[in-house]
């Protein structure tokens, strides 16, 4: 299918009320499953298989190839099941119309409420870092702006996600529900609601990896206690851009003590803690060339 | 030269008049300024009013080069130039204020989001406005007035001064958003008063219209339309609690310590530092147990529920519990009450007595008169065994007899989880090497200081300044054999607590903190008999200055790998995230353990040389939790700011210290360019003058801000020190510029003999001026403000006479475009002093700062001679005429 012309749709104006972007109003023409993988071999032929069979905007296709090429050159996407839910998830239904331009640059934007919507290398690398297989139970703390959990839909069909603020969270679910209509069956394993993320989903814990995307000056307890022994959990310290992602495992030993473990995604490497690669031009630039 | 009668009518009262409203609108234009500064810290970043307000000021600068440079025109219409400029003055405070407020300028944003930029340069051209009027106008009032400019010069300080002490009383009943009133009120009598004394009365009705008006506008608008006479940024935390659903406003109190909220909600949860083994093993976590306080929209600060017994287990697990563990029924001391945790922990952990300090007395009103915090805490400051200490605990235990088993400092500070747009350059003297040491001294014998930070930074940087700083006071105190007197426990990106015993810890003692520690799952740090390996950690330093600069030279020069030829994305290099093995230790609790090895064992000098963030401890002459960058290491973050996001407040400093300077060097230019061949052409001494005003500029404006940041020592708050400050300096001022007319028959005699007094003063100020304050601290408050108002007259008396000495002489001798350039030129670089101060006070020292200040003064010596230079004789009697 080639670059279409595009059409303002009921459901597209739902979201377009919310100051979002005029979205497509036409059914997918390939539904996500696990077995759909977009070619990662070319810009061209990604942008194009797209275009195909999800109907995207060739622009913004162009512009998630480019941010790719810096995330798998900065080690912020390492899986495959990562570097598909990255190119999958199509980033410029979750921001701003005005932020439009700026959707997959690597800095985080505003979203309105006080929320940003976190840059890209920060989502793929929090997401890879917790190491999400297909059918795991995960609760994301912070809708936000809704990527993050659209993002893990591309991972497991099995998503919690919470939001403290109402309007933002239904401004979100608007979105989810406009996509699904638009053929993103993926987005039906997201379960959302708004309430006060801080004492988790009780009734649908215990999770495998839970996700928090909102600042707090502890880990809230109600979370590590709906965490499965074994699981984990990342949680982002620190002012917006230069955030170290705090990892917490949970262990339960033999005699059942159950022991937490603080780290960063990193496991504790010293490592450059935010992108320096940039696209320029054509060229990725930055301190990952070596 | 025009006589004074020409240009005023000379009779007493309009003499009086003249003087009350130069007096009153150059009051108006300084509380504007601290006006502006308040919308800025309410509504989005104090940091950022104070770069607004510098380049407004520059104002002046520009309208004094314009006005030199045009000097004849402005002679021939001064009257309707003063008149239509003091009219403006009002309703374009007004509408410029109202209108920043609806461009939304966000500071997070400011790298990442190009209209950024223009939102500030928006929020700048628009209060530049009310600057450039009141610039106008006063400068056309000098210019007239040049021959008693002494006089008027007098009016322009004292009012200033004045005015601004009444602002700061204002604060009490004015909330922040109506703050703009004040000025408009000081303008409107101010403008009356102007036209009285020139006897306009047509333009003193539109005065009286344009300001009933603009308050009209300020107040009418907002009400009708919706738009926010006060915007305050999503982005602050106080808007966050606004977005809960079930948010509820407890209390708020305006005063000059601050807007001070308090809000309900069962969102909001703190628990600072706690173990993450409370999820486990506490029985119970403590429901709807926060209030959230908020100053200034900043926060917030946790409030505690007066726990029942049975909830009390919760304190085991937050990291200020730890010198509970060892003391039983102690006489325990919390230096800073803030939201009340630490002394809640105190009063359920089994200390006989709390003594507790709090600085802010709006705080202390607000828990003793508000009914529902009374209800909440259980009225936590009239428990029976609770004393409330009600100025710095910090002053108290530096003066006091008693003696505590323990003493608590426990994040005094809100929850600091981001701070967007920059940590505060603010002093910290409650942390100091030489606070440190007076807590320690006030320790009974075994008692213990137990201090807890925030440790939210990686690379760590403020714990290990903490470290330094309480070594370094315990070096004061024990000399070198301390040892055994430290524990440290940090936790990976929560916080960090050192615990120092007077006499040293036993080995029960350590044993029992240790436990204490491996429950809690907190990582010990240091502990008497802690064995530690620098070589297990070769290249940490390394490694850490490789995080931030390690490929800067790659980055300017990149060799990208472009995408392989078919487009395919380059193979990573290192192994899979997945297959990395975690080390044992993480790299910032080794550089904890690091940094204490060389802090008890030696070697830290060379250690705090090759870190990549400045460690020195913080003293009362540099008393910052801020600016870590080093300084060579500036120009390299330039191309990576979002790495040192929380450094914007210490780079804003030297953002506005270059801007400053930039426009100060192209004032200078300006009337070079248009005149320094025709309008000054018979100017001797061009060179040398520009020096005198700009020494004075700089020179003034560094002692007035050095001084607010020395004074919080003995007046223990800010807003008390500036507000003394200002009215101190100015008022004094005005009057050295009164008395200065007698010094003008005999200028070349006694000025540099007032010179040499300034700068010996101020050296001397310099040097000495910490212990004086400090001793001071411990005196009752009222001798304390009459001691440095005291100590404030000295200078700033003298300080008032060079100027309007050089001008009335440049008056007098008709030099009136020098005069004009020399006042913006003083302007100017007041600008570029007052920019300059923070940036010397992080990197030498407050000490430094005076000292440069007394330099200025003594450098003003050979340039003072330059001004009193007579006009080169020439066929007119005036200057060549401008342009």
């Amino acid at each position: 299918m080639k670059r279409r012309d595009f059409l303002l749709g009921a459901t597209a104006a739902t979201a377009a009320g919310f100051g979002f972007a005029p979205a497509f109003a036409a059914a997918l023409p390939t539904p996500f499953g696990q077995d759909v993988m977009p070619p990662m071999d070319g810009r061209e032929k990604f942008v194009k298989w797209m275009a195909e069979n999800r109907a995207e905007d060739a622009k913004y296709l162009g512009q998630r190839w480019d941010r790719f090429q810096v995330m798998v050159a900065n080690k912020d996407v390492l899986d495959a099941r990562n570097k598909r839910a990255f190119l999958m998830t199509p980033r410029e239904e979750f921001v701003l119309k005005q932020n439009l331009g700026r959707a997959y640059e690597h800095a985080f934007l505003d979203i309105g409420f006080g929320v940003t919507i976190s840059g890209p290398h920060v989502v793929g690398k929090m997401t890879t870092s917790i190491d999400v297989k297909w059918g795991e139970k995960v609760l994301e703390i912070g809708t936000g702006s809704g990527y993050q959990s659209a993002y893990l839909a591309y991972l497991t069909d099995k998503v919690w996600t919470i939001e403290i603020i109402k309007p933002l969270a239904e401004r979100t679910r608007g979105i989810y529900d406009a996509l699904i209509e638009r053929g993103y069956g993926e987005f039906k394993g997201i379960t959302s609601k708004n309430a006060d993320g801080y004492y988790g989903w009780e009734e649908a814990g215990p999770f495998d990896k839970i996700i928090v995307t909102c600042g707090i000056d502890h880990i809230p307890p109600p979370l590590l206690q709906q965490l499965k022994p074994g699981g984990v959990m990342v949680i982002p310290v620190g002012p917006p851009g230069a955030q170290r992602i705090l990892k917490v495992t949970k262990e339960q030993a033999a005699d059942g003590a159950i022991q937490v473990a603080r780290s960063d995604i990193y496991n504790g490497k010293i490592v450059p803690f935010v992108p320096f690669t940039k696209l320029e031009g054509d060229k990725i630039v930055g301190t990952h060339n070596n | 030269m025009p006589s004074p009668n020409d240009a005023f009518h000379a009779d007493t009262r309009a003499r009086l008049d003249l003087y009350l409203a130069v007096g009153l609108i150059a009051g108006a234009v300084i509380a504007l300024q601290i006006g502006i500064m308040r919308v800025f810290s309410v509504g989005s970043w104090a940091h950022f009013g104070s770069l607004v307000v510098s380049l407004a000021m520059l104002g002046f600068g520009l309208t004094s080069a314009v006005m030199c440079v045009a000097k004849d025109w402005f002679e021939r219409h001064w009257k309707g130039v003063a008149a239509g400029s003091v009219i403006l003055l009002g309703p374009v405070m007004v509408a410029a204020n109202l209108g920043a407020q609806q461009i939304p300028f966000n500071a997070i944003f400011l790298v990442s989001d190009p209209a950024q930029k223009w939102k500030l340069a928006g929020n700048l051209g628009l209060y530049l406005l009310p600057f450039l009027c009141g610039a106008v106008f006063l400068g056309t009032v000098f210019l007239r007035a040049s021959t008693f400019f002494n006089r008027v010069y007098f009016a322009d300080l004292t009012g200033s001064g004045l005015c601004g002490l009444l602002f700061l009383g204002a604060l009490y009943v004015v909330t922040p958003e109506d703050l703009i009133l004040v000025p408009l009120a000081l303008w409107f009598i101010g403008a009356v008063l102007w036209f009285r004394a020139v006897r306009q009365t047509a333009p003193m009705l539109v005065a009286v219209v344009a300001g009933l008006a603009a308050a009209a506008v300020h107040i009418g608008l907002p009400a009708t339309t919706g738009v926010p006479k006060l915007a305050v940024s999503d982005y602050k935390g106080v808007a966050y609690a606004r977005k809960f659903p079930d948010n509820r406003q407890v209390t708020r109190i305006v005063s000059p310590f601050g807007d001070l909220q308090v809000y309900a909600s069962s969102y909001l949860h703190f628990a600072p530092g706690l173990s993450d083994n409370a999820a486990f093993n506490l029985p119970k976590m403590p429901a709807n147990a926060y209030l959230g306080l908020y100053i200034d929209g900043e926060g917030p600060n946790g409030i505690i529920r007066d726990l029942p017994a049975q909830e009390t287990a919760y304190y085991r697990y937050l990291p200020m519990f730890y010198p509970y563990l060892l003391k039983d029924k102690p006489e325990t001391f919390v230096v800073q009450f803030g939201g009340g945790i630490s002394t809640s922990v105190a009063l359920k952990s089994g200390s006989k007595r709390v003594t507790v300090a709090e600085g802010n007395p709006t705080v202390l009103e607000a828990f003793r008169t508000v009914q529902e915090l009374k209800d909440f805490t259980g009225d936590i400051l009239a428990k029976p065994n609770l004393r409330v200490i009600d100025h710095d605990g910090r002053i108290h235990l530096a003066s006091t007899r008693e003696r505590y088993d323990i003493i608590d400092l426990s994040l005094a500070d809100s929850a600091g989880l981001s701070s967007p747009g920059g940590f505060a350059i603010t002093e910290k003297y409650a942390y100091t090497r030489e606070a440190m040491a007076n807590y320690m001294r006030a320790l009974d014998k075994d008692g213990i200081l137990s201090v807890t930070l925030w440790n939210k930074e990686e690379p760590p940087k403020s714990v290990l300044k903490l470290y330094a700083t309480m070594v370094a006071a315990a070096g004061e105190i024990d000399g070198g054999a301390f040892e055994d007197r430290f524990f440290a426990v940090s936790t990976y990106l929560s916080t960090a607590t050192v615990l120092y015993k007077r006499g040293g810890f036993t080995e029960a003692e350590v044993a029992k903190l240790r436990a204490h520690t491996k429950a809690m799952s907190f990582d010990e740090v240091y502990s008497p008999g802690f064995v530690f390996d620098p070589a297990s950690v070769p290249n940490l330093l390394t490694q850490y200055r490789a995080q931030l600069f390690g490929e800067e030279a790659k980055a300017k020069d990149p060799k990208a790998p472009a995408p392989s030829a078919d487009g395919s994305a380059p193979a990573p290099e290192a192994e899979p995230l997945d297959g990395d093995a975690a080390p044992d230790v993480l790299p910032a609790t080794s550089m904890g353990r690091l940094a204490w090895h060389r802090l008890i064992h030696g070697g830290f000098s060379a250690l705090a040389a090759d870190y990549v963030f400045d460690t020195r401890p913080l003293t009362n002459d540099t008393p910052y939790f801020a600016a870590y960058v080093k300084f060579a290491d500036l120009p390299g973050v330039l191309d990576r700011l979002e790495l040192v996001q929380d450094e914007w407040g210490y780079l804003l400093l030297w953002a506005t210290l270059g801007m400053a300077a930039i426009a100060a060097s192209t004032l200078v230019l300006i009337p070079l360019v248009f005149g320094w061949r025709t309008i000054f052409s018979r100017y001797p001494g061009k060179s040398l003058t520009i020096l005198y005003f700009a020494c004075l500029g700089a020179g003034y404006i560094m002692v007035e801000v050095g001084l607010i940041a020395h004074f919080v020592l003995a007046l223990s708050n800010a807003t008390v020190s500036a507000s003394i400050l200002i009215t101190g300096m100015l008022v004094f001022s005005g009057l050295g510029s009164y008395v200065s007319e007698h010094v003008l028959g005999r200028a070349k005699a006694i000025m540099p003999v007032v010179f040499l007094a300034i700068g010996a003063i101020l050296i001397l100020y310099g040097l000495h001026l910490d212990k004086v304050l400090d001793a001071i601290g411990a005196w009752p408050y009222g001798l304390r403000l009459i001691a440095c108002f005291g100590l404030i007259m000295p200078p700033a008396f003298l300080m008032g006479m060079p100027m309007p000495v050089a001008m009335t002489s440049l008056g007098r001798l008709g030099k009136d475009h020098m005069f004009l350039w020399a006042w913006g030129i003083n302007g100017c670089f007041s600008v570029l002093g007052a920019a300059a101060v923070p940036v010397i006070a992080t990197a030498f020292g407050l000490s430094t700062v005076l000292e440069v200040a007394g330099g200025a003064y003594l450098l003003a010596i050979p340039a003072f001679f330059a001004v009193l230079l007579p006009l080169a004789s020439s066929g007119s009697d005036r200057p060549a005429r401008a342009l």
